[in-house]
Formats: structure tokens, sequence, C-alpha cells
């Protein structure tokens, strides 16, 4: 019988190589594939008795270090929150202006100051009065235009939302499909291998959205939940629901019920705060810049905006507008009511009584808003006093600035200031969690396919095969030696 | 953990990444080196633009100061012409006046009035000097001319001298329609004085000079009552008419103190226009110093980053080149 074994061990031999290189040539073809897990034979005696009978392929093991891709996942998660806060602030930055920039905020308040200097020094001059009314159209502009911005960037966060949940929630569906198909396979003893590739792909396209943690359920099954806590796959999918609400403006928020909060499945998820259950993705950052970083950005410009109204609202500066009429700038050619704070930024426009283009005349920037005939044509006082207003150290009203008495064109540099400070230090994050993301993605690819290796595989595979199909040989001659007797 | 394996793409990510790294930087430098501007400016001024913005404010008020400075010196200085023009007038005249009233000989009288009236004229059209089209002696309002000719005014004033019959009479009706305000304020078209105006930051200068100052009253009343005298005044008296051109001269003699002190606080205004000028130069300039002190980049240190940039992306290449030629594929 040992001639027949000796057949048959052989013939395991050629087998097990050829798996072998199956596994190499499949290695190889994906080892620039993301997420594909590279394949290693294993291999066992194989025995009938007592005796040896060759070999066997117990399993084609699919290598991953799980506790590395969770990591790596927590920290991609970590980047896209951070690229997120990031990138809002950049725009915010950008939007209010840099002092070296073209159209600032800044640099328009200083045309405003020189254009009143110039025309306190010529008073007869239209043209010079015409600077005025131009330089005060120019602050409302800059300050409408960071309010659309702000505005704009609410909107696409909310927009973004909506696409990220419309994500996760196929990507969950996804997964549990994945799951029942792997159970299958696995019960049916068949390799499920590139079910584990595609399942680990599709989880990794979502690790940026919300962290996630990754739990073994035995038999291929996988559970995930976020790192906060929330459950978004065990057995079944959760589902998240959102409504987009399309264009956004400042009196929105989720408090008077204009923007949408995060539901899943059914029960509404806190979005704010630490406590969240899926804070530290760039899910929850959506949130952040919607209903927090805009909305404070909104309302320092708004308490901006209201200093400004304010220094020139009142009755010492203009002794012909009566108190509570509007200055040189109005809210929408009305007077500014405390109560209409929100949204005052992007509503700001020069009193109509001045403007030509609104059927005013412009010698009232020089004689008075509220004046009914023009006066002595040389009168500088009133636009030295317009000029001393925008100067004049007062304290600011709301916003949430630091106490202080500042004027005007400080409160706006102490507002850009802000931002850039917590622009500055969103960077910085940045830069840190991308190297955290970078080190662990690059140890997890270093955990990857290695031509290198699997063409040295491949060399012993050969020598194998030739060995084994050597013993064929042998045996067949042995067995024709016997057969030829 | 043992490595006996190192995967492709670890290698190739690190490299890609180390080449858009450098390559980023390599731009930064650039930038900096041709802009002479630092990249990020908010990074630069560590998120903290209250002084950089300050001093943007300062340079954009200080631009327009000198606008203004140049203008109100521009009017100080032709005021100030106008005024030596009027006191020229008024000295030349006095002794005129006095020579003929001691010569009491009448055409010689007639003589010092017909130049009086004329130098009443030229006296009033230099307080009508307009600058740029501006009116310096009307006050605020600058689009109307001052005062009339010297016609309409001895006109006036006739109206205020009749009935007077001797030297004394006139010159006390000349003096008296002067500080009436319905006399001479009533003819002035102009408007009050002007206000002051911003010259510097937190400095103004005051140009509240009119035709109808105080300190030039006691001048046009010289010059009114010697026009006077050609007006024909006080006929068929020749003592009276000499007493007149007496007190006229005398008049004018006597207004020069006022006409000083006129000019002295014209004078003075100048001078502080001046000053905030040249104070304003030099703040502009050390501004500009320290602003740049703020937002430059030294291009010595750019170029040092771009070089070794450029060095280090060199070896990246190489090593790149290297490592992609180093496959177990090419030598089995």
């Amino acid at each position: 019988m040992s001639i027949a074994s000796a057949l048959g061990s052989a013939l395991s031999g050629l087998t097990a190589a050829s798996r072998a290189a199956e596994v190499v040539s499949s290695n190889v073809a994906n080892a620039q594939t993301p997420g594909y897990g590279r394949r290693e034979i294993s291999l066992q005696a194989r025995s009938i008795g007592g005796s040896g009978l060759g070999v066997s392929v117990i399993a084609i093991n699919r290598r991953v270090d799980q506790v590395l891709i969770n990591d790596r996942r927590l920290a991609e998660a970590g980047v896209g929150e951070r690229d997120v806060r990031a990138a809002f602030l950049h725009q915010l930055e950008q939007a209010i202006g840099t002092p070296e920039s073209e159209g600032s905020l800044g640099g328009r308040i200083g045309v405003l100051d020189a254009a009143l200097i110039a025309a306190a020094s010529r008073p007869e001059s239209e043209a010079r009065l015409l600077a005025v009314a131009d330089a005060v159209r120019g602050v409302t502009v800059a300050l409408a235009d960071a309010t659309t911005q702000i505005q704009t960037a609410r909107s696409n966060a909310d927009r973004n939302i909506a696409t990220q949940v419309d994500t996760l929630n196929a990507a969950l569906v996804q997964v549990a499909d994945l799951n029942s198909t792997i159970r299958a396979y696995s019960g049916s003893g068949r390799d499920a291998s590139s079910l584990l590739d595609k399942r680990q792909q599709i989880v990794d396209s979502i690790a940026a959205i919300v962290p996630l943690r990754e739990v073994s359920r035995g038999d291929g099954q996988i559970a995930l939940y976020a790192a906060g806590g929330a459950v978004l796959l065990e057995g079944k999918p959760s589902v998240l629901e959102f409504a987009p609400a399309g264009v956004i403006v400042p009196q929105m928020t989720v408090q008077s019920g204009g923007l949408s909060g995060l539901m899943l499945n059914g029960r509404p998820l806190a979005m704010t705060g630490n406590g969240s259950s899926v804070a530290g993705g760039s899910l929850a950052a959506q949130f952040a810049v919607r209903d927090d970083l805009a909305v404070q950005a909104q309302t320092r410009l708004d308490a901006v905006a209201r200093d400004l109204v304010s220094r020139f609202a009142d009755p010492a500066v203009d002794a012909t507008v009566p108190p509570g009429d509007a200055g040189l700038f109005t809210d929408n050619g009305q007077a500014f009511v405390t109560v209409n704070e929100s949204g005052l930024a992007g509503r700001l426009t020069l009193n109509a009584s001045a403007d030509p283009n609104q059927g005013g005349a412009l010698w009232r920037l020089r004689d008075g808003l509220g004046a009914t005939a023009p006066g002595p044509v040389g009168q500088s006082a009133l636009l030295t006093r317009l000029g001393g207003a925008l100067g004049a150290a007062r304290p600011a009203a709301s916003g949430g600035f630091m106490a202080g008495n500042r004027s005007f064109a400080a409160l706006a540099s102490d507002m850009l200031s802000g931002v850039s400070a917590q622009r500055i230090s969103a960077d910085s994050e940045v830069s840190f969690s991308q190297a955290r993301f970078t080190a662990l993605k690059e140890m997890e690819l270093q955990g990857g396919v290695d031509t290198d290796q699997e063409l040295q595989i491949l060399l012993v595979v050969e020598q194998s095969y030739a060995a084994n199909a050597k013993v064929i040989q042998s045996v067949d001659e042995m067995i024709k030696t016997l057969l030829g007797m | 953990m043992t490595m006996i394996s190192l995967g492709d793409m670890a290698q190739s990510t690190m490299l890609r990444r180390q080449n858009t790294a450098l390559k980023a930087d390599m731009q930064a430098a650039a930038n900096e080196l041709t802009t002479g501007k630092v990249a990020d400016i908010g990074r630069a001024v560590r998120g903290d633009f209250s002084a950089l913005a300050a001093m943007d404010a300062s340079l954009a008020r200080l631009g327009a100061y000198r606008g203004a400075t140049t203008e109100a010196g521009m009017m100080a200085g032709v005021m100030q012409t106008a005024l030596g023009t009027i006191s020229g007038l008024a000295t030349g005249l006095a002794s005129g006046l006095l020579t003929a009233a001691a010569a009491a000989q009448p055409a010689q009288v007639d003589a010092a009035g017909a130049e009086a009236r004329q130098r009443l004229g030229s006296a009033l059209s230099a307080l009508n000097t307009r600058l740029a089209d501006r009116a310096i002696f009307s006050g605020t309002q600058t689009d109307r001319t001052p005062l009339p000719d010297a016609d309409t005014l001895l006109t006036a004033v006739e109206t205020a001298t009749t009935g007077a019959v001797s030297g004394a009479d006139v010159e006390a009706a000349v003096t008296a329609w002067f500080a009436d305000p319905a006399g001479f304020a009533a003819l002035y078209q102009g408007g009050p004085a002007r206000s002051a105006q911003p010259i510097a930051p937190d400095e103004t200068a005051t140009l509240d000079f009119t035709a109808t100052d105080p300190g030039l009253r006691s001048t046009l009343a010289g010059l009114v009552m010697g026009a006077l005298l050609d007006r024909g005044a006080l006929p068929g008296q020749p003592n009276a008419r000499a007493d007149l051109a007496q007190r006229a001269g005398g008049a004018l003699i006597a207004s020069a103190s006022d006409r000083i002190m006129v000019a002295a606080r014209l004078g003075s205004v100048e001078a502080r226009i001046e000053q905030a000028s040249t104070r304003n130069a030099a703040e502009t300039s050390a501004l500009q110093i320290a602003r740049l002190g703020v937002v430059a980049a030294d291009p010595y240190e750019a170029a040092a980053r771009l070089e070794a940039a450029a060095t280090q992306l060199q070896s990246l290449y190489t090593i790149t080149a290297r490592l992609s030629r180093l496959s177990l594929v090419d030598y089995i």
C-alpha cells in the first residue's frame, strides 16, 4: 500500500503547491489594492490511522491587524473632524479679510475714516461727499459679504450632513448584508476573504464620518459602534435620519426649530458638546460649523455692525436726527432696534436721505441727515464729528467681547484676531491629527503585500512543486519496474 | 513586532507624502521670496491682528491728513498774502493822507482821496480772494463773495454819514457804521466763521478768519474815510476835509497793531499746520517701517529654506528612482 500512499502524498503536495501559487498570484495582483488583507496559506500534515498521508490545506488566512485598523479609523475620524473645522475658520478669516487682503473689513473702515477727514477738509466738494457715501457703502458691503459667506458655510454644512447621513445609512445596510453572506460562506466552509476585504473597504469609507469601533461577534460577524456610544450596527443596521433645510438665514437655529437635528432609529441624538454619542468625526464637525462656530461668528459680526450703527445714531453726533431715528447706517432703511440684532450685519445700508441712489442728497452728509435745506457749503463740523464717532473709544454693547473701550477699527480687528487665533490652533490640530493618521496608515500598509516576499514564496512553491512532481515520476518508475518484472 | 515583510504600498505612500510636503514647503518659501511678505500673516502675528490693524488704520488716516494739511496750509498761506496786501495798501496810504492834510491844499486832499478810493477797491478785492473757487474770507459760505465792490460800500456809508458837518462827525459815523450789525455786517455776504478742521490725530486747526474780523474793521474804516473824500464828503469845507484826511491817516496808522495781531494769529495757525504736517510725515514713515517689521519675510531666511527644500527634493527623487529599481522581479 505504501507506493500508492506515496503517490497520494505527492499528489496532495502538488495540490498544496498549486493553491500556494494561487495565493501568491492573488497577493501580487492586489499589491496596490486598498483594504486588501494579505492571504496566507495554512498547511497541515494529513494523517490517516496514525500514518502520514501527505499534506492538506486547512485554510487561506487573511492577515490583518484589527487593533491597528481600529486605531487608524479613529485617527481618520479625528482628521475628518479637524479638517472641517479648520476649513471653515480659514474661510471665515478670508471673509473678514486680513489687513493685507484687498477689500477687507479693516481696509474698508480705513477708507471711510480717510474719506471723512478729506471731506471735512473740503466740505464744498461733491466728489469728497460722494467718496464718503461710497466708503459707507463699502463698509456695508464688507459686512454683508461676510454674513453671506457665513450663512453659505452653514447651508453647505447642512447639505454635507445630509450627504454623509445617506452615505452612512447605505454603508450600514451593505455591511449588514455582507455580514449575513459571510456567515453563509463560513458555514459552508468556503473562503470568505474577498468578502472580508469588501466589508473592510466599506467600513473604511465611513470611518472619517463617525469614529467607529468594530467589535467581532464570532462567525466572521462584526458590530459597529460610534466611539461616543451610539449603536450603528448590531445584527441589523441602525437608521439615521436628517432633513436638510436648503437655504439658511442667520435667525435659523436648531432651538428655533428652523434646522433639523439628527435622529437615530427615531430617537433624537444630541449633536453638540462632548456628550454627543457620535462626536469626533466629520459629521459632528459639520454640526459644529452649522450650529456653533458659524453662529458664534455671526453673533460677533452682528455685534460689530450694531456698534457701528449706534456710533452714528447718537444725537450728539448729528443733532438733526431725532433720538431713536436711524443715523448714517440703517437696518435696511429702518432705525436699528436691539431685538433685531440677529443678522444685522447683512442688512446695513446707507441712510436713504444721504444716498443719491435712493433719492437722497449728498449735502445731508455735511448738514445733517434730518436737515431740510442745504446749510453753508463750507460747514465741516458734522463731518468732523462723524470721523470722531468712528474713532471714539467706547464699550461694545454685545457679542461677548472682552470689556474695555475700543475704536470701531479696533473692535473689527479684535473680531478678526479672535477668528485668526482659532484658525491657527485648528491648523495645528489638523497637522497633529494628520501626522497621527499618516503614521498609523503607514504601519497598516507595512503589513500589506510585499512583492519581494511573495516572489520568495513563489520560488519555494516552484521547488516544492518540482519536488513533488519528481516524487510522482519516481513512483511511476517504481511501478513500471514492478510491472515489468 | 518582528518585521518580516514591508508592504509595497507603505513605501510608495511614504514617498508620495514626502514629495507633497517638500513641494508645499518650496511653494511657501518661493512665495515669500518673490513677494517679500510672509505667506501666513495670521501665523506671523500669532492670531493677534490688533497691532497690525491699528497701524493700517493710522496709515489710512495719516494719508487723509496729508491732503487735509496741504489744503489748510495753502488756504492759510493765501489768507496771509491777502492780509499782507491790505497792510501794504493801508501803510502806503496813511503817509499820503497825512502829508495832504498837513499841506492843507484842497488839490492834494482830492488826490489823496482818489488814491484812498482806489486802495479801498484793492483791499476789498484782496478780501474777496478765491482759492480753488472758494472765497477764503467768507467763513462757511465759501460759495459767496464776502464783500461788495467799493462803490456799493461807499454808497451805504454815505447814507450813514448824511448830516455830518465836521471831520469828527464823519469819523464817528463811519466807526459806528462798522460796529453796527445793520451797517457793515449787513453788507457781508459770507457765513459764520469756519469750525475747526482735523489736521492730525486728535489735533485741529481753526482758520476762523472772515472779512468781518474785528482786526480788519479799523483798517477798512480808515480806508473808507479817505475814500469818502473822493466821493465829495463835507463839500465846501476845505479845512474840515483836511481834518478828515488827517483823521483817516491817523486811523490807518492806529489800525496797524490790529492788523499785526490778525497776521500773528494766522501765523500761529500756519505754524501749527506745518508742524502737524511734518509730524504726520514722520509718523507715516515710522509706521511703515514698523509694519514691514511685522509682515516682511526675511529674504535670506526664505532663500535658505528654498535651497534646503530643493536639496531634499532632489535627494527624494534619487531615492525614489533607486527604490523602484530594487525589486526581486528584476533578479529572478
